[in-house]
């Protein structure tokens, strides 16, 4: 008997293919442990632990929150603007801010040093600016043609 | 506890958090970790063979390709990641935690794959920075963690499967005004893909039972009345978050509008997708020539560095400045009790072949250069190599994880494969390899090794 509130699978084919999956992945999940214990020292898991829960943390924590915060503002910053001028600024700050992560930590390990002068060879905290300012003024020019063109289309009406 | 995550829950929901958009990020993501894992188990075995294996020579850029699509689908998993987590967001703060063991199964391996997949994106685009803040080994970390990533991602496809196989289509996932059409019980995730199998059978009933009756238009339900929801009542946000939540909802009353959800759906895909295409594009150029102009950001510039190309290890690193430069430097070629040694000016006064061959470095990067030298088999032939020979060739290096390094017959009978003396025109500078190195079709730049000192047949 099924209890109520259970995941019952419908259909032959659902039930196969989420029993091969579920196998398949167990073993996968237990041959990258066991390669772990071929390959890693002991005295390092527990580095390689907090770094995993870290990374979650740090995500789930912080940089979610944070990113949920800054939408919320948004939307209620957002009442006076049209939701495309508002989804266009919305995605200059999403593709600056995602640019930012890959390229900050860039800028970082270069003031560290590098093994010779052909690894990291640009300014690379420069070229992030002139990148804002690039957004910026895209995102300036994309939303004033959509204002124009959008007053052109009501008044047309 | 239950308010608490019920009022998280909700002061995160979103219109563009739900189970398609969910759908549409995963898939992408999983064929591109695919991709990873495939390009990436392909880069291990050309590093640590077995011994019966065998690999193409040809195309020469196979793995300049190979490694550059690794490095590049990795780039672009990070915004597709982020994307996909908050579209997942809210499924955090399910009540009650755990109610059934597929659950259980379900966010056990949700926690490692996030998890592993976090940290996988983060060591390997550091390690492209050549930065390694962590206390474990890299390569070793990043080759295990692979299996635990696609292993977890199996796992969370088979718990998901319903879901997924619901909200595959566009166009079974939203109504005719383009509202999301939500799973029954959507606060009861456990429920709710039995749910979605149940609508989604009832949704093709339905659109077959269109399909027949397309001759005579009968006047249609716009939408499946939801069945009873979820047993808990939802509460109501109280508080001061309940304020603020009340607060930002009340600033817009055509938040709900159809139209202004579908903005705001396609806001988000869109900005996942240029986020994407726009770290892809600024730093693919270290890997792919076409893309070299656009390169902002990538760690390496093609024609970069002594003989215009990028290096890694330098001679002063490998302790060679000395031995290099020796005058009385030779390269001992020897099969078994035949043996020959060949200086500088031997090798310069033989017969020399030009090829165009790709140095492609394990960390993305690549560049094709013009390399000119003695012809491998021409070399081998004077010591009476066989054909099926595996060679063993040793640096000057005194230490170093790439000493020593083997290569098997398909690139030491392959006759683009050299004993360069020249690059780009000038003679090869100490940088990258004088008085002599290695460069084969098709192999990681770790194993065209860099002032040669011996070379020997190995049975």
């Amino acid at each position: 008997m099924t209890a109520p509130g259970v995941p019952a699978s419908t259909g032959r084919g659902v039930r196969v293919a989420r029993a091969v999956l579920v196998v398949v992945g167990v073993l996968l999940i237990a041959l990258g442990g066991y390669v772990l214990t071929q390959t890693v020292r002991p005295n390092r898991y527990g580095g390689l632990l907090v770094w995993l829960i870290g990374s979650v943390i740090v995500h789930d924590a912080i940089l979610a929150p944070l990113v949920a915060g800054v939408s919320l503002v948004v939307r209620r910053a957002g009442r006076r603007v049209r939701p495309a001028v508002l989804a266009i600024v919305q995605t200059a700050v999403v593709v600056g801010a995602i640019l930012s992560i890959v390229v900050v930590p860039e800028i970082i390990a270069k003031a560290r040093g590098t093994k010779n002068d052909t690894v990291l060879p640009f300014d690379y905290g420069a070229r992030l600016g002139v990148m804002w300012l690039v957004i910026a003024v895209l995102t300036a020019l994309v939303a004033t043609a959509w204002v124009m063109l959008a007053r052109r289309r009501e008044a047309r009406r | 506890m239950r308010q608490l995550l019920f009022t998280l829950r909700t002061a995160v929901s979103s219109p563009t958090r739900n189970a398609r958009t969910a759908t549409v990020l995963g898939r992408l993501l999983g064929a591109l970790f695919l991709v990873c894992l495939l390009t990436g188990l392909y880069s291990h075995f050309l590093q640590e063979p077995a011994a019966w294996m065998r690999f193409p020579t040809r195309p020469t850029w196979l793995y300049q390709v190979s490694q550059g699509v690794h490095i590049t689908a990795g780039i672009a998993c990070i915004p597709l990641l982020l994307g996909k987590l908050w579209a997942v967001f809210p499924q955090l703060f399910q009540y009650p935690l755990v109610r059934h063991p597929v659950q259980l199964l379900e966010r056990a391996s949700i926690a490692l794959f996030v998890a592993s997949s976090l940290l996988q994106l983060v060591t390997g685009l550091l390690n492209t920075y050549q930065w390694y803040p962590w206390p474990f080994p890299f390569k070793q970390v990043h080759f295990a963690l692979s299996f635990v990533i696609i292993g977890s991602l199996a796992v969370h496809i088979a718990v998901k499967l319903p879901l997924i196989t619901r909200y595959w289509r566009a166009r079974d996932s939203y109504d005719e005004r383009g509202v999301f059409v939500e799973p029954d019980g959507a606060l009861d995730p456990a429920r709710a893909e039995h749910t979605a199998t149940r609508e989604l059978a009832a949704l093709r009933g339905r659109q077959e039972a269109r399909v027949a009756s397309r001759r005579r238009p009968a006047p249609e339900s716009p939408a499946p009345a939801p069945a009873a929801r979820a047993s808990t009542p939802a509460p109501g946000l109280r508080g001061l978050v309940g304020r603020v939540a009340r607060w930002i909802d009340t600033a817009r009353e055509g938040d709900g509008e159809p139209a202004r959800v579908r903005v705001s759906r396609r806001g988000f895909l869109g900005a996942i997708g240029v986020a994407t295409g726009g770290v892809v594009a600024l730093t693919a150029g270290q890997s792919f020539a076409v893309l070299s102009p656009l390169n902002a950001f990538g760690p390496r510039q093609a024609g970069l560095g002594p003989n215009d190309l990028p290096i890694n290890r330098t001679a002063a690193a490998a302790k060679v400045l000395e031995t290099a430069m020796d005058p009385d430097w030779q390269l001992t070629v020897s099969n078994g009790s035949r043996s020959r040694a060949f200086t500088a000016a031997d090798l310069e006064g033989m017969t020399q072949g030009d090829e165009r061959l790709p140095i492609s470095c394990v960390e993305g990067w690549s560049q094709t250069a013009s390399w000119r030298g003695v012809r491998l088999v021409d070399l081998m032939a004077l010591v009476g190599a066989p054909a099926d020979a595996r060679l063993k060739m040793t640096s000057l290096e005194e230490r170093g994880g790439y000493r020593v390094m083997l290569m098997g017959p398909e690139y030491a009978t392959d006759p683009a494969t050299l004993v360069a003396l020249e690059l780009n025109g000038e003679r090869l500078d100490i940088e990258h390899g004088y008085p002599a190195r290695i460069i084969a079709p098709g192999r990681p730049g770790v194993l065209q090794t860099k002032w040669l000192s011996t070379i020997e047949v190995v049975r």
